[in-house]
């Protein structure tokens, strides 16, 4: 059975094969390798057999082919309604037929099912709402990425994201050691303008165990620092594990289960270590359905809850405020037109929406805030979901899909988008690249700091 | 003729859909798996309930979810349908009368102008459904022969008895490919897609119990479908 030295069907597991890939400049290599892989068919039956039961298979036997699913879908709306995207037929024509055809199917089916299950569905589960039998055409295509990953048909950044989380447990290279420095530095970095500022790792039994993205230690550490600063601010009793820090999961947008296994129950053990009250994640929409909606079903627990109360950091906000613990200057409130972007993973998926305009009533001027149409739980992707924003191969598919996001702002008239996701932001940031609309895009915490009422014992002192 | 399709064979047809759709109901309860579809279905019986009940109700509610408010003349049509297709079969004071002779059953009917009117609308939807089938890029992309086959199979029954009520034609002729085309479809309802009389109702409580324990029911908000 050929197999390529990059693309193959096993998942990455050592340095030296991650080095090799991330070599390949674009994937080049692995691409090509990719047109002589042969598909197991015998594997891909017995995953079926396994993995496929009468949930979804009633989902693609009873699907009525009615089309309401047509419009549901933004990826059928940007691209002139091709009747290639509406989402009935996209997964009818990939795993629907991987199914009436019992695996028995080729090279280039596994590459058009690869396209189609990346390029074509962000997993926003939008379409779910849409179908009279409720069927979630976005659980299956995460499903389906699961056979393909298990066959080698993957994207190569999505092959390299899941071995980043199989070596470092971060999606990306950032090992515990660096993570911790990090720590340290942005604590001490930050310490003048906030006196006491602390970023304490591995404290048991704390009332807050913090967890982020890993591009935050690697990219932008100041957003640590903002939440280090939101923290003290708000006086909270928090910590950082040194171990299991990161939250997100390629390996989910990869469709590498037992990676996505691995990632999450090394967050868990830092929970059963550090024993905290609680834990709150970073302002990252996949990283809270990987570690908190999804995660616990893969780590095999029963009750399909984390090991500790684990919620969002729009939740941990909209309480700061409620509750006074970060109060806002009245005189700083945002006082022009300002937008909020839905993250489908925890609006859509985890029942957020009036946490996040809570929040908008605390930090806008009344008046100036203005939703989306549609918004909440029906809004629409960001555009780049599902690892999107991160496939090369796909760019241009994704940059057509960034315009659905575009024109929803544009109609807005708000040249502010709050955007709490990382996938998100990155998109929005994107769309502003792409189609310069003139906006600007932000996280809470950036917001925050800059309208919070700093309690005079936390202020620098005066130099007499 | 119509002694043994309206005795016998009956009972065979009423055997093998009730059996039919028993083992559907059967098979897709057992089947669903806690951690294959990530849902704590007995962790959370409550939740479960509720966004199961919520997830059925307001689909069955004409334009009572966005999707529906979304496509108005689609859903005129498939109530319009389904309306016909569920209450005059059984609420017909024609099936009522052979009910009793049969079986001893008394049995509740619809005034029989009201079931013309049912009946016609639901001819009228079946044929609105089918010129949107053929007329939608994004529907006719989807539909295979099977759908067609099947959508004959359900409007056979209600154009044979309405021809056959209306006293067009040989009354004999058309009430006996009436009695025939309702066998015809009670049996294929188990082995086809048509199992959805039943399916229906088990996979929107499935996705409304996801929605109602894992995605949102458990922090308070209810799904506004």
């Amino acid at each position: 059975m050929p197999e390529g030295r990059l693309c193959n069907k096993q998942p990455v597991t050592t340095k030296e094969q991650l080095d090799a890939l991330l070599a390949d400049t674009r994937g080049r290599v692995y691409y090509e390798e990719m047109n002589h892989l042969e598909v197991d068919k015998e594997k891909l039956r017995t995953s079926l057999k396994n993995t496929l039961k009468s949930r979804t298979r009633t989902w693609l036997d009873m699907c009525a082919h009615c089309g309401l699913c047509a419009d549901s879908c933004f990826l059928y709306t940007v691209n002139n309604r091709d009747p290639k995207q509406v989402p009935a037929y996209k997964i009818q024509s990939t795993l629907g037929e991987i199914v009436r055809r019992d695996g028995d199917v080729d090279n280039a089916f596994m590459q058009m099912a690869m396209e189609t299950s990346w390029a074509k569905c962000t997993c926003c589960n939008r379409c779910g709402m849409y179908c009279p039998y409720g069927i979630d055409m976005g659980v299956m295509f995460s499903y389906l990425r699961g056979l393909l990953f298990s066959q080698g048909f993957v994207p190569w950044e999505l092959k390299i994201g899941s071995g980043m989380h199989r070596i470092f447990h971060a999606q990306m290279d950032v090992t515990s050691e660096d993570w911790v420095e990090t720590c340290e530095w942005m604590a001490d970095e930050n310490s003048e303008e906030w006196p006491g500022l602390e970023i304490p790792v591995d404290k048991e039994g704390a009332d807050i165990m913090y967890t982020c993205n890993a591009r935050e230690p690697k990219h932008y550490p100041e957003d640590l620092a903002e939440a280090a600063i939101l923290f003290h601010l708000a006086g909270e009793n928090w910590t950082v594990p040194s171990e299991g820090w990161e939250q997100t999961s390629l390996t989910m947008f990869a469709g590498d289960w037992e990676g996505c296994k691995q990632q999450v129950q090394n967050v868990y053990s830092a929970i059963e270590r550090l024993k905290p009250k609680r834990v709150i994640g970073t302002e990252c929409g996949h990283a809270h359905r990987a570690t908190v909606i999804e995660g616990p079903y893969w780590a095999g627990r029963p009750d399909g809850l984390p090991p500790a109360p684990y919620i969002h950091y729009v939740e941990w906000v909209a309480e700061a405020l409620r509750t006074g613990k970060i109060k806002i200057d009245p005189a700083k409130r945002i006082k022009e037109p300002v937008t909020l972007q839905d993250s489908c993973n925890y609006v859509r998926n985890h029942g957020l929406a009036l946490v996040t305009r809570e929040i908008m009533s605390y930090l806008v001027e009344p008046g100036y805030f203005i939703e989306m149409t549609p918004n909440k739980e029906h809004n629409y992707c960001c555009g780049g979901g599902g690892g999107f924003n991160g496939v090369g191969k796909f760019r241009p598919q994704r940059n057509v899909a960034l315009r659905k996001k575009r024109d929803q702002i544009l109609a807005t008239g708000a040249k502010l988008v709050i955007a709490p996701c990382h996938n998100c932001w990155d998109a929005i940031r994107d769309l502003e690249e792409e189609y310069k609309i003139g906006i600007r895009w932000s996280f809470l915490k950036p917001l925050l700091i800059k309208m919070a009422i700093v309690p005079d014992h936390l202020k620098p002192k005066e130099d007499e | 003729m119509y002694e043994f399709i309206t005795g016998p064979l009956l009972w065979v047809v009423f055997a093998v859909f009730l059996g039919g759709l028993a083992y559907r109901v059967v098979w897709y309860v057992k089947g669903l798996s806690q951690p294959l579809d990530r849902v704590a279905y007995s962790s959370f019986p409550a939740d479960g309930a509720k966004g199961a009940a919520r997830s059925i109700l307001f689909w069955l509610l004409p334009f009572g979810t966005h999707s529906w408010r979304t496509k108005p003349g689609f859903t005129a049509a498939f109530f319009g349908f389904h309306i016909g297709a569920v209450l005059v079969p059984l609420f017909l004071a024609g099936h009522a009368v052979l009910l009793k002779q049969r079986f001893g059953l008394s049995w509740p009917s619809l005034p029989q102008g009201l079931a013309d009117v049912l009946t016609a609308l639901a001819l009228v939807s079946i044929v609105g459904i089918a010129l949107r089938r053929i007329s939608l890029p994004e529907v006719r992309i989807v539909t295979t022969w099977y759908d067609w086959l099947l959508l004959a199979i359900a409007a056979a029954p209600l154009f044979s008895g309405f021809i056959a009520v209306m006293h067009w034609g040989d009354y004999q002729f058309w009430l006996l490919a009436h009695i025939l085309t309702a066998e015809l479809l009670l049996v294929a309802i188990p082995f086809t897609k048509l199992y959805h009389v039943v399916g229906f109702f088990l996979s929107r409580a499935q996705i409304g119990m996801d929605y109602g324990i894992k995605r949102g029911g458990r922090k308070g908000r209810n799904m506004p479908w």
